[in-house]
């Protein structure tokens, strides 16, 4: 029975969760499926010369590494042992058992070499002779060792650009690593809409589907991959006329774009003629050209994770060359450099685990219990502050507690001492701020306006302390809701809190990214927001077509809501009046 | 084909050190070795092969060498087995 065309892309098509917008196509390249297990993945044909390439090369890799062992090793038990492990990696009868699996079987290489060892592994175990069940401890180690070569020899990252990127999840690391490709799209298994690998595909304009059970299909079985970040499907070997609608869609979305960044020009003032700023959130230098296109006043959240996952993070000079390229971007405008905000789902690779990684060692937490680093990181900016004086601000993450403000400000005194007293240049007025985005902290927020020169409200991690949700979780990923009237009530208490310690109060969550709550933020008195550059037209839109009145009418509203549904509500009306080009 | 009957003599039997040598000595001529024990056959050539054979002392198996050496490739061998593996 021939199936139609409509039923037989159909049958490829998989979907999942819209995670970032856009549409693409691309090759397929699986991320990390599996680094954890060792998989019965198999491969078409004409991978088969590919797969036994890196066979090859990994075992002639590992012997060469074993021969530059023997030979720098006088030891004759040293360079039996060597000898013997070389044996193992040249065993003809292995090599064998392991190419008719590749290409008999047509299974991967790591598979082939897994399954290959494990056959003669399973003899020595169950050997009755003690020094051959010893020995299979050495044998699992080689194994273990050819796959991760086979492994580092795959072409995962080489091969990403106008990749579709398959992963199971990606940590904040492997997106870091993935940044420096042109990406066509990612697609991956689990993540909740506001993990990290969503928020850096919006804030890089990636197509990404998340919630997508695509293993079954083996994707590296076919050519071409067609994305679709807007409504979340995934289509295996798409059509040439689908990809030609891609290609159109691509263009028309361009020009789409363009209109919407004739409002960066705007000046920034609501109709009504009451200002209003709007800063970039920035993770990566890619990002800085955006600033300028997108009508961004400066930036209002550097983050600096990268730096820390990248190897030489820590030192100062690679610090300093990264704030000044920054800081150049920005031009006249400001640049918030919040310190390093490790920890959480943000976790550098080399940490222990910890049971609650949200509730755990992060922030500023981890950076008063390593004060070189600390330290170091405050060196840095104060360095390149001495060039752009006025410019540059700190802002601190994770501040839970008053004394923690205390403590890293006399940090801060300490190292401008120290500079003082090696004759170095530095801005000595430069701003300190907090993330207001622990509830404990947003209750205290008059208690510490006293404290800092101004509040930066996260509104992620608010919205999940306050909740208690795990942004991350899909399970309960529907609890997770930003316009909680909870959270607008907490942000509507740090926001008066500010205005009467005259301080400076913005948002730079990714609640400022939606058009109607930045107006929100408007009526609540809150007229600095940062966002991702890519949302800024959008929410300028908004903000320069309608006024302050109309702002505060919504925000009081919000305010006086008693469900979540209440407040959706109010919103979903106000949308249905409004004739956005974006929303 | 050159066959050979000759026993482990060796106190700790044919384990790691002494299939390694094995498998440097067959490994250096072109003929192809195969042991035969207990009608299990496995290629001298690999050590995987060789330990999955588990020869205790005085175990019996039969070398079969083919190939253009296999004169001097059996006397080597033989000789081996006879030294114990060069060690004891």
């Amino acid at each position: 029975m021939s199936k139609s065309t409509e039923q037989v892309l159909k049958d490829r098509t998989l979907l999942g969760t819209p995670g970032a917008g856009g549409r693409a196509v691309g090759s397929p390249v699986i991320i990390n499926s599996e680094r954890k297990a060792v998989k019965p993945e198999k491969i078409s044909e004409d991978r088969i010369a590919d797969e036994t390439e890196l066979l090859d090369n990994a075992l002639d890799e590992l012997v060469n590494e074993f021969e530059g062992l023997k030979s720098i090793n006088d030891e004759e038990d040293v360079k039996e042992v060597v000898e013997t492990q070389i044996q193992l990696l040249c065993d003809p009868e292995l090599k064998k058992s392991i190419l008719g699996k590749i290409t008999e079987q047509r299974f991967k290489a790591v598979f082939a070499i897994f399954s290959s060892f494990n056959e003669y592994i399973q003899i020595l175990e169950n050997s009755n002779t003690n020094w051959l069940r010893d020995r299979t401890i050495d044998i699992v180690s080689i194994r273990d060792q050819l796959i991760d070569t086979v492994r580092n020899k795959q072409p995962d990252y080489i091969k990403a650009d106008d990749g579709v990127i398959f992963a199971e999840e990606l940590s904040p690391t492997e997106m870091i690593k993935l940044s420096r490709f042109k990406l066509a799209g990612i697609v991956t298994e689990k993540g909740g809409l506001t993990s990290h690998v969503v928020i850096l595909a919006q804030s890089l304009g990636i197509p990404c589907v998340i919630g997508v059970d695509w293993k079954p299909m083996r994707p590296d079985d076919f050519d071409r991959i067609m994305i679709d970040g807007d409504v979340g499907s995934v289509m295996f070997d798409p059509t040439d006329k689908l990809v030609e609608d891609v290609e159109t869609y691509n263009k028309e979305r361009l020009k789409k774009q363009e209109i919407a960044l004739q409002w960066a020009s705007e000046p920034d003032l609501t109709e009504c003629g009451s200002s209003f700023t709007i800063r970039a959130n920035i993770e990566f230098v890619s990002e800085l050209p955006r600033i300028k296109t997108h009508g961004a006043r400066g930036i209002g959240l550097l983050r600096t994770e990268t730096i820390l996952f990248e190897k030489d993070g820590f030192d100062i000079d690679s610090q300093v060359a990264f704030y000044r390229q920054v800081a150049e971007a920005a031009g006249d405008d400001p640049v918030t450099i919040r310190l390093f905000d490790a920890g959480g789902d943000k976790l550098p690779e080399n940490h222990e685990e910890e049971h609650n990684p949200f509730l755990g060692w992060r922030g500023i937490r981890m950076l008063l219990d390593k004060p070189e680093l600390l330290r170091k990181q405050y060196e840095a900016i104060l360095r390149v502050s001495a060039d752009f004086k006025g410019k540059l601000q700190i802002l601190v993450p994770m501040i839970s507690h008053v004394q923690q403000i205390q403590q890293s400000r006399l940090i801060l005194e300490d190292v401008k001492k120290e500079l003082k007293k090696s004759g170095d240049d530095f801005d000595p007025e430069i701003p300190f701020g907090i993330m207001i985005e622990v509830p404990s902290i947003a209750m205290m927020a008059a208690e510490a306006a006293q404290e800092v020169d101004f509040f930066s409200i996260g509104t992620n991690d608010l919205t999940q302390y306050m909740l208690a949700v795990d942004r991350g979780n899909s399970k309960i990923s529907n609890l997770y809701q930003p316009s909680h009237p909870s959270v607008w009530r907490v942000i509507e208490l740090v926001a008066k809190a500010a205005k009467k310690a005259k301080i400076q109060v913005s948002v730079c969550g990714e609640m400022a990214s939606n058009p109607l709550y930045a107006a929100c933020f408007l009526g609540l008195g809150i007229d600095d927001l940062s966002m991702t550059t890519n949302s800024i037209p959008a929410v300028k839109e908004m903000l320069c077509s309608h006024s302050l009145k109309e702002f505060k009418e919504k925000s009081n509203q919000v305010l006086r809501a008693r469900t979540y549904e209440e407040v959706d509500s109010i919103f979903q009306q106000w949308k249905k009046t409004l004739e956005l080009y974006h929303i | 084909m050159r066959k050979k009957k000759v026993t482990v003599l060796n106190e700790a039997g044919l384990h790691a050190r002494p299939s390694s040598t094995l498998v440097k000595t067959a490994s250096g001529f072109k003929s192809d070795l195969q042991i035969e024990m207990y009608g299990y056959r496995v290629n001298g050539k690999s050590i995987l092969g060789l330990m999955t054979l588990a020869a205790e002392q005085g175990s019996e198996m039969e070398l079969i060498v083919e190939g253009p050496d296999e004169d001097e490739a059996i006397e080597a061998l033989i000789k081996l087995f006879e030294n114990k593996f060069n060690r004891e």
